[in-house]
Formats: structure tokens, sequence, C-alpha cells
């Protein structure tokens, strides 16, 4: 295998069936009257919105935007209205700035400084924003992570990847750019570099150390069990780097599970309790 | 034995653990099959129960004969109908020894089973934590011709369909619930068995999402030159009436002589080779 840009292409028309496919069906099955989603102004969250609304109508989905007073961002605000505009969604601006307050002063040992603890409150705060109003209308959570961070564990734990169903979870970020762009999303938008938007200035690029489009490869490398080494022969890259990502990788599967627990009875959740997932 | 069948490829989605649904489904559409003339209705793999059901497995299993049979026989001689299906078969023999099976019924009762004989256990899949392989295959003499049958993974191996056809069938039918991911696999295959053996071959996949496996659906009949003669939607549920006509066969045969230059020899080398792989 020649690991090429050319082997994240797919036929967008047809991804784009499939999940607005799976969206619906999931959402029908469950009896919920639609889906909420979290609308940041970036591009995971503008894609799962217009898929969502693709699937099962604008009107049933309702995207919240939370901006938050440390971290406020009018472009991603606007950002986010364009993409509301063009898929016909619904709104909703809840100020996360109170709440956030609340929270620092309420926790004894808060401190101000760390600004990754203090960056999970917030993305746990969304969390908690979007619940709310999913078990108060009957709404699915539309989760928006994607392949490449949910793989490199470049998230909140119970924060930004709790969700009732994530569409593009198995696409890579640069899959999702294109995926945005065959769905029309401006471009401006598409290929807007991405951000948790924890705290100011934050991008995934620079937290990651790496291109989005060099990740990709590595991981899909990866993901059929390439060897490092010819990972590193084919994209040129240091030895270092690929050991870095799959290191990354690997230690971060404690995200992606439930929590682990000792074997101790005769089936055990998370473990060999295994069960569909009904959602009717 | 008729020289001229008319198929029915119910191409289904199937209700999670909801015996009685699936099986009003299977109702409905077997009587839609015999409006259309059809002489065979068939069902995708695990059609009574669907496909991606785990632990539940040991719940919703039965014997055979056995109560959802009962009824699908029932359905057969009140109708006509010939009628193939899957389900989680339980041994009779022990309490939670379970095998993926294809069932045929006809209007004089239960014709036969036959019981998958490769169990995928890879990637999505995990046959093998739930099912016993079966060890036999199948190719049943009916007053609508030679039917074998087959289920999904067998597909990838040539053996168990030359095996089917040299036991004399003729039409080979395979149920299938087979992922989107590995439509082109499907695509391909499914043509070439019938091409290698000069065998009509009938698939026939489930459609719709089972926890998030979406199956393509997909199904079709396949004529012994390898042409796909029909086929149904992608990904949704479908009904496709489909003619065979046995006396093809011949002129595919001649033209095709694969059977004629069988090399029995061949298949001594290949249990050597295979037992020391």
């Amino acid at each position: 295998m020649k690991l090429i840009s050319s082997l994240l292409e797919m036929d967008f028309s047809e991804t784009q069936k499939r999940i607005c496919r799976f969206i619906k069906e999931y959402v029908e099955n469950a009896g919920a009257k639609g889906i909420v989603l979290g609308l940041s102004g970036g591009i995971d969250s503008g894609t799962i919105a217009a898929l969502s609304s693709l699937a099962i109508g604008g009107e049933n989905v309702l995207g919240l935007m939370l901006p938050e007073k440390e971290n406020f961002n009018q472009k991603d605000i606007d950002d986010a209205k364009v993409v509301a505009a063009q898929f016909h969604l619904e709104t909703q601006v809840c100020d996360m700035s109170d709440a956030l307050c609340g929270l620092y002063g309420a926790i004894p040992v808060f401190d101000q400084s760390d600004r990754l603890c203090k960056g999970n409150v917030k993305a746990r705060t969304r969390m908690i924003y979007l619940y709310y109003y999913a078990n108060k209308q009957n709404r699915i959570v539309c989760g928006s992570s994607d392949k490449s961070e949910t793989m490199m564990g470049y998230f909140t734990k119970w924060g930004d990847a709790a969700a009732d169903i994530a569409p593009i979870m198995d696409l890579y970020k640069t899959q999702v750019r294109k995926l945005a762009l065959h769905l029309g999303i401006p471009k401006e938008l598409a290929l807007k570099p991405s951000t948790p938007a924890l705290w100011p200035n934050q991008t995934a690029e620079s937290e990651l150390g790496i291109k989005y489009e060099t990740l990709d490869l590595i991981l899909y490398g990866l993901e059929r069990f390439m060897a490092p080494e010819d990972i590193v022969d084919q994209l040129a890259v240091e030895k270092t780097l690929v050991d870095r990502i799959k290191s990354r990788w690997l230690a971060n599967e404690h995200k992606r599970r439930m929590p682990l627990a000792p074997k101790i009875g005769y089936r055990s959740v998370g473990n060999d309790f295994r069960l569909p997932r009904h959602t009717y | 034995m008729k020289n001229k069948i008319k198929l029915a490829l119910a191409q289904i989605s199937s209700k999670r653990e909801s015996k009685s649904e699936n099986l009003r489904k299977i109702e409905k559409l077997t009587l839609k099959a015999k409006e259309h003339g059809a002489d065979l209705v068939i069902f995708p793999e695990m059609s009574l129960t669907g496909y991606v059901v785990l632990d539940q497995v040991y719940e919703l299993a039965e014997t055979i004969p056995g109560p959802s049979t009962e009824k699908v026989e029932a359905l057969a001689k009140r109708t006509g109908m010939h009628i193939i299906f899957g389900m989680p078969e339980l041994s009779e023999k022990t309490q939670a020894t379970v095998f993926n099976t294809a069932v045929f019924v006809g209007p004089r009762g239960l014709i036969g089973k036959y019981r998958k004989m490769y169990l995928p256990t890879h990637s999505v899949f995990e046959e093998k934590r739930y099912f016993r392989p079966g060890y036999e295959v199948t190719a049943f003499q009916t007053d609508i011709g030679n039917i074998g049958l087959s289920i999904c993974y067998d597909i990838f191996f040539p053996e168990v369909y030359r095996l089917t056809r040299l036991k004399g069938a003729q039409l080979i039918v395979c149920i299938s619930a087979s992922p989107a991911v590995r439509k082109s696999y499907f695509e391909i295959l499914t043509s070439a068995r019938a091409l290698e053996n000069t065998a009509f071959l009938a698939y026939v996949n489930l459609a719709g999402v089972e926890d998030g496996l979406q199956f393509w659906g997909g199904s079709r009949l396949v004529c012994p030159t390898g042409d796909v003669v029909a086929k149904a939607k992608y990904d949704e549920e479908d009904f496709a009436v489909c003619d065979v006509d046995f006396s093809d066969l011949r002129t595919a045969e001649t033209f095709i002589p694969t059977l004629r230059d069988l090399r029995p020899e061949l298949f001594d080398k290949f249990k050597e080779c295979a037992e020391k792989f």
C-alpha cells in the first residue's frame, strides 16, 4: 500500500447517503423528536449540522451556540449562523459565562492558571447544556468527533465526545473537510483551522504538532496494521513522530471505552455483557 | 420437476429480536410472492431475528422444527409456496449450542436446513463466539429444482460452492447479512461462484441498519454465465421477482465446461496442502 493522499478520497455522495440514513434511522427508531448538537462555527459541527438537517429536516435540528466570555469569538458565532441559515436549522444561543463562573467558584481547588483542567470544565459544561435540551425536548445528542481526534484522544473525556450518535467518527479530518465541501459548506468555513475552543487562540494542529494531511495518513497506515517503519519510509517523516502518534493513539484507549471494572461477575458491563444497542 | 421457476428475492430489514414482527413480514411477502406467481421466496440471513443480536441469540435460538419453523411451514402449506429464510438454530441435544442456519420449507413441510460452515470472526463479525459451524453442504431435490443453500461468508470459499454443485444443486441460494463496506467483494464473488460452477445463484441480503452496521441490499439472481439478470435496490428494502430457466444450464455448461474439466486428484492435493498450511 502506498500512503498517498488519494487513499483518503471517497465517494462523498455515497458517504453522505450512508450517514444520513444512519441518522434518520436512529432518530426514528429512538422515537425522538429530533437532534440537538453544539454549533461552534467549526468544520466538524458544521458538517454534522448539515448532515442532520439533510437526514431529518432542519426544523428538527437544534444547533446550540454556547459562547462564554473568556473565549468569545464573534467570527465563530457568525460562521455557525451561516451553516444554520444554509441548512435551515433552529438555533439557540446560551451564554455559558455565568454557569462557568459558578462552577469555578464552587470547586474548592479550582486553579484559574491550569488552562487544561479549566478547558475540560468548559467542554463538559457544553455537554450538560446539550443533554439538558435532549432530555427536555426528547432529542438525540449528535456528536461531532472525527476519527483523527478520536484516535489521538484529542477530546475531553465525557465532554465533547459525549453523545448518543457520532456520525462522522469514522471519517478522518481531511475527509470531513472534503465532505463539508461536497455538502456545500462555504470553503472558507470548511478549511478554517480546527479548534476545541477551550482557551483563546487554541488550534488543533499546533497542539497536536502535526498537519492533519500528514496525521491522517499516519493514522490510516496504523489503522491498517502498517509497521511504523514503513510509514516513516513512505511519508519521509521522522521515526519519533510516527512513534509519538502511535503511542498517543494506544495510550488513549481509556477515553474511548466504558470505565474499566475488575472482572467479578458472570457477565460484566463494558466487558462480556454483549447486548445489542436498541433504539426502539 | 419444473424446468422453469420464478423466484422472489425478499430483501428485508429485520426488526431485531422481534420474531413475531419478522414472521409477519415473511408472511406478507410470501403472499406477495405468490401473487407474482413465484414458486420460491427467499429471505436474508438471520431474517427471523435480525443479525446483530449478540448475547440475545441464546434467548432467540429455536430448534428446527420449532415454533417459528412450524409457523413458516404452515404458511408454505397454505400458500403452496417454497420459502427460504435464516435463523439462529438451537441444537436439540444441548441448551446453548447455536447454529447460523438457512431453513428451506415447501408446501409439504420442512425440506431441509443448512448450517453455515464458515463463521466470520474478524472486523465487525464475531460469529464464532456464538455459533458452531455446520459440516455439511446441501443440495435438495425438490419439485422446483435441485437447490443448494449457503450463507454469506461461505461465498469466499469456492470449495463450498463446488461441493454444493457436485451434489447436484443447479440453483445455489446464498442468504446474507453483508455490511456496506464489503459490497464490492460480494458483487464480484456472486458472479464468480455462479460462473465457475455454471449454476444459478440467488443472493439475498439484508437491508437496513443494525448497531451502526449498514446492510447494502443489492440482492440478485446471477445466471450460470455470471451475468446479473435481476437485482434489488441497494441499501433499502426491496422485492424483486425473476425467472430461472434450468434449460439454460446446458448452454452454459457446454460453453464453459468447468464441471467436465474437473480434476479430482487436485482435491487430494488441496486437502494435503490445507492441512499443512
